[in-house]
């Protein structure tokens, strides 16, 4: 499988980031008989290990553009490469391992498994990928510790605060130090003090990983902390 | 362990925290369950009821039945007999002669009754009355319905009257002392019965060919009924026990057959609910399986953690059912806790056999069944793309 990716694509844990390019994103949907254009012949270059703000108003299409770069939806038009992988040519099981070893994602809302414990749900994407459950243990409790949660391991994502289930959804997305990171507002749904802890945890593990990543936030605070800040209106990128 | 099923036991504890999933998972679970027991308990009753009737079978059929080609004499007999004794495997041959006749009964009553001329020992077939006096034998309800009492002549009238050169046929007739009685079988049909000597059997009936009742074990006889032909005259029929009652197995193969098609609908109603479980858990779990979607969880894994899931519960049901089954079997079988009029039926209980077969049957049927269900419901996971899922 790791022979579709490229070098820094294989989330072996030596985790430098990749880079990102899309070209001529088109998305649209249908509602009825009225047909939405969501991304017009959208062009995105991110670098290794850059972090990347797209902000613009709620709905303007930013999480469908997340979802592209992903590899969660596919785009009607145009191409998206992944440290050099052309992603329309995955599908399936092999889109699925490529999804698991390159990209982490944070939601808005945590999205925990709330059957598992914090420790589980940050061990999965390395229990999905088949690694020994104890070199996932070992690395989710670091990681866990790292934000300040080495407390709660054995919590529950209901026995969580808000801030901490998002801690815990960015150490999951970070497990298997993929190369990408994708952010979908993840402090969206935190008071302003739970907020600041969860980015500032997030920009520090993106610096100190070398992980490239793409945050989608309408916050123009949260976007000043990015390397680089793209908005999104009308379908169009600038 | 390996994550699916990692996964399917941590859904299946969760199963409880929702009280409609988990109403749902015990509807299909128990539904499972209560088909197995159904099964299992139907199948070992008609098991049961196949052992005693083979049982009984056995003990009063011969082994082996040896008919000559019509018109055989004596002497072809007597060679034929020779020749069934000294087969490998044979214990013992005798010849009979099957026939039906008369009994004239107290008060000149005339009843009809099937004749059986034996040589050496009573036959098997009339239990109880083996070791007894030379004479005729009869039922014993009939002998005490009859007012016959052992040593009073019994007259025995001939089908077959003996002509002479003037005036009408004159009746065949022999008395013969009532040497002793026997208990009617219980798998026997309803009709009367006489055994009396074989001499004076084929006097009474005289166009009656004998043929020959041999014991064996039941291996050397299937393979006799094989080889004997080769050694007697050609046209010779040789029959199992097993040839003669074979509509009567075949009857009770069918029954068995029937029901376990009419009671596997049980099974069949669960592995439905099995599928509207998982439905809804999967349709509840809807956002949790695009999360593991967008964690790289591909369509096969999500497939199995769901198919055992459903595997899980079918599981649960199926071994659960099986001990309702097995030991409600046992207990029954044991403690003859139903009971029959026995003066009516053939039984005063109802017996319980569990055979591994049949269990392995069921529990073939139950994991089939469930298996196709659950991989139905499991497909519809695997199918959802992880941006629908995560759109909800």
């Amino acid at each position: 499988m790791t022979a579709d990716l490229a070098p820094a694509a294989r989330g072996d844990g030596a985790a430098t980031g990749v880079t990102v390019e899309a070209r001529g994103l088109t998305k649209t949907y249908r509602d009825g008989q009225r047909v939405v254009e969501v991304l017009r012949d959208v062009d995105l270059a991110v670098a290794q290990g850059e972090l990347v703000a797209v902000v613009g108003p709620s709905g303007c299409g930013k999480s469908t553009l997340l979802h592209l770069l992903g590899t969660l939806d596919r785009p009607d038009g145009g191409s998206v490469r992944i440290g050099g992988t052309e992603v329309s040519t995955l599908a399936g099981e092999r889109l699925a391992a490529f999804r698991n070893r390159t990209i982490g994602f944070v939601f808005q809302f945590h999205q925990l498994l709330p059957d598992f414990t914090a420790l589980e749900n940050v061990m999965m994407p390395a229990r999905i990928a088949g690694r020994p459950p104890a070199v996932a243990e070992e690395r989710s409790r670091r990681l866990l510790g790292e934000v300040g949660l080495a407390a709660r391991l054995d919590h529950f994502p209901s026995e969580l605060s808000g801030g901490e289930r998002q801690r815990v959804a960015l150490c999951r997305a970070l497990a298997l130090e993929p190369p990408l990171l994708l952010a979908d507002e993840p402090t969206g749904n935190l008071d302003a003090a739970s907020g600041e802890r969860v980015l500032e945890q997030l920009v520090n593990l993106q610096k100190s990983h070398g992980t490239t990543a793409v945050l989608v936030t309408h916050n123009p605070d949260i976007a000043a902390r990015c390397d680089r800040v793209l908005e999104l209106s009308g379908g169009v990128l600038r | 362990m390996s994550f699916p099923l990692h996964l399917a036991l941590r859904y299946l504890r969760s199963t409880r925290r929702d009280a409609f999933v988990s109403f749902l998972s015990a509807v299909a679970a128990g539904g499972i369950a209560l088909g197995v027991a159904a099964l299992v308990l139907s199948l070992a009753a008609l098991s049961g009821f196949q052992r005693v009737l083979t049982h009984e079978v056995l003990e009063r059929s011969p082994k082996l039945e040896v008919e000559l080609p019509a018109g055989s004499g004596d002497a072809a007999l007597e060679r034929a007999l020779a020749t069934v004794r000294a087969a490998p495997g044979v214990r013992a041959a005798e010849p009979v002669v099957h026939g039906t006749g008369w009994v004239v009964v107290a008060g000149g009553m005339v009843r009809p009754v099937d004749l059986t001329g034996f040589a050496g020992s009573v036959p098997a077939s009339f239990p109880g009355a083996a070791g007894g006096a030379e004479g005729l034998y009869l039922d014993s309800s009939l002998a005490a319905v009859w007012g016959v009492e052992r040593g009073d002549l019994v007259e025995v009238v001939s089908p077959y009257p003996t002509l002479v050169p003037f005036g009408p046929p004159l009746p065949r007739v022999r008395s013969l002392p009532l040497a002793g009685t026997f208990e009617r079988p219980r798998t026997q049909e309803d009709r009367s019965r006489a055994a009396l000597p074989l001499a004076v059997a084929r006097s009474l009936l005289p166009g009656r060919q004998p043929w020959i009742e041999a014991d064996a074990s039941l291996d050397d006889a299937e393979s006799l009924a094989k080889t004997l032909p080769a050694a007697l005259p050609p046209g010779s029929t040789v029959r199992t026990w097993r040839d003669v009652n074979r509509s009567l197995f075949f009857v009770l193969r069918l029954e068995k057959a029937m029901m376990f098609v009419a009671v596997s609908l049980i099974v069949l109603v669960a592995a439905l609910a099995l599928v509207a479980d998982l439905a809804l858990i999967i349709s509840s779990k809807r956002s949790e399986i695009g999360m593991l979607g967008a964690m790289g969880a591909g369509p096969a894994m999500l497939r199995r953690a769901f198919l055992l899931l459903g595997g899980l519960l079918a599981g649960l049901g199926a071994g659960l059912g099986t001990v309702l089954g097995v030991g409600g079997s046992y207990l029954l079988d044991r403690y003859e806790l139903i009971g029959l009029p026995g003066d009516v039926y053939v039984f005063d209980h109802v017996p319980f056999h569990v055979r591994p077969l049949d269990l392995a049957g069921v529990l073939v049927l139950t994991v089939t069944l469930a298996a196709l269900f659950s991989l139905y419901a499991a497909q519809r996971a695997a199918a959802l793309t992880p941006v629908e899922a995560l759109r909800r």
